[in-house]
């Protein structure tokens, strides 16, 4: 079972690695962060942070595109195009399909991830006016990978229904969401209905959290995370994912292909 | 035959697909009952629409039944993944990961079938040149031609050596010689001991290809058989071929009555509805001095049948 979830994700790998988009989405990523290293001369104040802060957000809004413009297309591409009846009428269980093209794309965003978070890093060191080595780049970067493969996880649950349109507008919405359940929870709470707040209630544990992956702030502070938060979102990150990812399996396991 | 192995039994097999919202669903496959044994290649026809890729489908779960069942090797085809590995198919439009080469699928398919590495390439190697693409191995897939696909699609199927090969108008989108390699491969795969079932649309293939053949149509199923069964040992006409094309006052002389006979440029074609009349006519013929070119039974084949069945449409009641 995991040789064979391995070969579908070893082929996604390849398959979005081979997709010119993603190069030219990537390229323009690092581009802009590239950038960076002039933008802080032309701002006051500290120089580093608004080379941390400016670059993290791109490599989030970078990290989210990709995510979203592979993701949306996961597996509707494959029943569109047919691929998917040949790997199907193999030894493979749909089950197998739908985690392997997930664990696939989570390893390209990776490499995508580090390349963006390494070029940060080079650019932050090579600063002229107090450059620093600064390994909560990669920390906070970390953080917003695990928000990507919370992500791809929903985007491909959608993409096994739904047409790449309805599964972009359905991951982006639960993507600004995903940032605003604590607001919203808190707005909720104030609530003098009772119904209001038990759905706000409802909501709040339904949503993801990304909040929960958000260390940008402390980075540019140079306190880092301790372990133990770190732990708690990549649990946060595990049981969601495998949620998503069974009801992906569920939903999918007696559709009928057209 | 009865005691030879079933490999596919179809029972009841009855699916619909919904039509929209409102309107109900359309019946494309009502109940449907039909079995494969070994080492036979089976014919699957039916016109546009007659629900043979669907019922194909369902045999690769691609589909699911709303009603009644289909086992393959006595499991049923829902579960069952190990059952997999004994079957090869190939769908209709066969279509593949286009940023791949051959050699690149062959490998993904060989690891999801648990070969070995080295097992995989080099059966991989043999069957890309079987199917005339060993100089198109290290090209992309995108590159490819339908044709070429099709034949990808048969080295796909074949690669782990299965045991049943089922294969959704392997001949569509190949030119004549492939074709014939397509032909020639079936009769390769029966006689090592394979099962082959495969819908197709060109009926002299099945004709000649088939142990038996399925007739579908509106998805029901309206003739089953061996082929030399459904087409009979019933002669049509005798068709004599004589010169010089004699008068009508002649032929009259000769006995042969008016109309069943039609010239073609120096030569007159009669069409004979028994052997008496045709030994009579010939006896007639070679005393009025005419010479006879050839005298040939012509009977039924399976494309007269095929028109007949679905013409109709009705539905055979139980046949074998
Ligand atoms: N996903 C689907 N939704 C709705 N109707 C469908 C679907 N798939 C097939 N059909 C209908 O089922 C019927 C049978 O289709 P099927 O593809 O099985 O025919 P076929 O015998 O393979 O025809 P062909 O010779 O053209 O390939 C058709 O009328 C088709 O419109
Ligand atoms: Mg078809």
């Amino acid at each position: 079972m995991v040789r064979r979830i391995l070969s579908i994700s070893a082929n996604t790998f390849r398959e979005t690695i081979r997709n010119k988009i993603l190069y030219a989405i990537l390229a323009f990523a690092l581009f802009v962060i590239g950038m960076t290293f002039f933008l802080a001369d032309l701002s006051v104040g500290d120089f580093a942070r608004i080379i941390a802060d400016v670059g993290l957000a791109s490599i989030h809004v970078f990290g989210v595109i990709m995510a979203i413009f592979l993701g949306i297309t996961l597996i509707s591409n494959e029943v569109d195009r047919k691929t998917i009846y040949v790997i199907l009428s193999k030894p493979v269980r749909r089950s197998e399909f739908i985690l392997g093209k997930t664990l696939g794309l989570s390893f390209t965003l990776a490499i995508t991830t580090l390349a963006m978070a390494a070029v940060l890093f080079l650019v932050h060191l090579g600063y002229q006016f107090g450059g620093r080595a600064e390994p909560g780049i990669f920390i906070a970067s970390a953080g917003i990978y695990m928000e990507l493969v919370l992500l791809t996880c929903l985007a491909s649950l959608f993409s096994a229904f739904t047409t790449p349109v309805l599964s972009a507008i359905f991951t982006i919405s639960l993507f600004l969401l995903g940032h605003l359940t604590n607001y919203l929870h808190a707005v909720g709470e104030q609530s003098k209905v009772a119904a209001v707040r038990w759905g706000s209630k409802a909501l709040y544990f339904l949503l993801p959290n990304l909040e929960n992956f958000n260390w940008k702030n402390e980075v540019a502070y140079g306190g880092l995370r301790s372990a133990s938060v770190l732990g708690w979102a990549a649990g946060y990150l595990a049981f969601y994912a495998v949620c998503v990812l069974c009801l992906s399996c569920l939903l999918f396991a007696r559709k009928d292909f057209k | 035959m009865t005691n030879r192995r079933r490999i596919l039994v179809i029972e009841g097999l009855t699916k619909s697909f919904p039509a929209g919202f409102w309107r109900k669903p359309v019946r494309v496959l009502s109940d449907l009952s039909c079995d494969v044994y070994e080492n036979e290649v089976v014919g699957f026809l039916g016109p546009n629409g007659a629900g043979k890729t669907t019922t194909i489908k369902i045999l690769n779960r691609l589909a699911f039944a709303d009603a009644g069942k289909a086992t393959l090797f006595g499991e049923d085809v829902r579960d069952g993944k190990e059952l997999r590995g004994r079957i090869g198919f190939m769908p209709e439009q066969p279509y593949f990961y286009e940023y791949l080469t051959a050699v690149e699928f062959l490998r993904l398919c060989g690891q999801l079938c648990g070969m070995a590495r080295g097992e995989t390439d080099s059966r991989s190697a043999k069957l890309l040149s079987r199917v005339g693409l060993e100089d198109a191995r290290s090209m992309a897939i995108r590159k490819y031609s339908k044709g070429m696909m099709q034949r990808l699609g048969l080295a796909q199927a074949l690669l782990h050596d299965p045991e049943l090969v089922i294969l959704d108008e392997p001949m569509s989108g190949l030119d004549p010689m492939g074709r014939m390699e397509v032909r020639n491969l079936i009769r390769e795969l029966k006689t090592a001991g394979k099962t082959v079932f495969f819908s197709s649309h060109i009926i002299s293939d099945v004709e000649v290809l088939c142990d038996r053949v399925i007739m579908l149509h509106k998805g029901e199923k309206v003739a089953e058989g061996r082929v030399e069964e459904l087409i009979g040992s019933q002669i049509l006409y005798i068709e004599l071929v004589v010169s010089p094309v004699l008068a009508p006052g002649r032929l009259a002389e000769a006995g042969i009555p008016p109309g069943v006979g039609e010239t073609q440029g120096d030569l007159l074609v009669l069409r004979a509805p028994g052997t008496r009349e045709a030994n009579g006519w010939m006896a007639g013929l070679l005393s009025a001095g005419c010479s006879i070119h050839s005298c040939l039974p012509v009977k039924k084949n399976l494309e007269e049948i095929f028109l007949e069945r679905v013409g109709e449409g009705g539905v055979e009641g139980k046949s074998n």
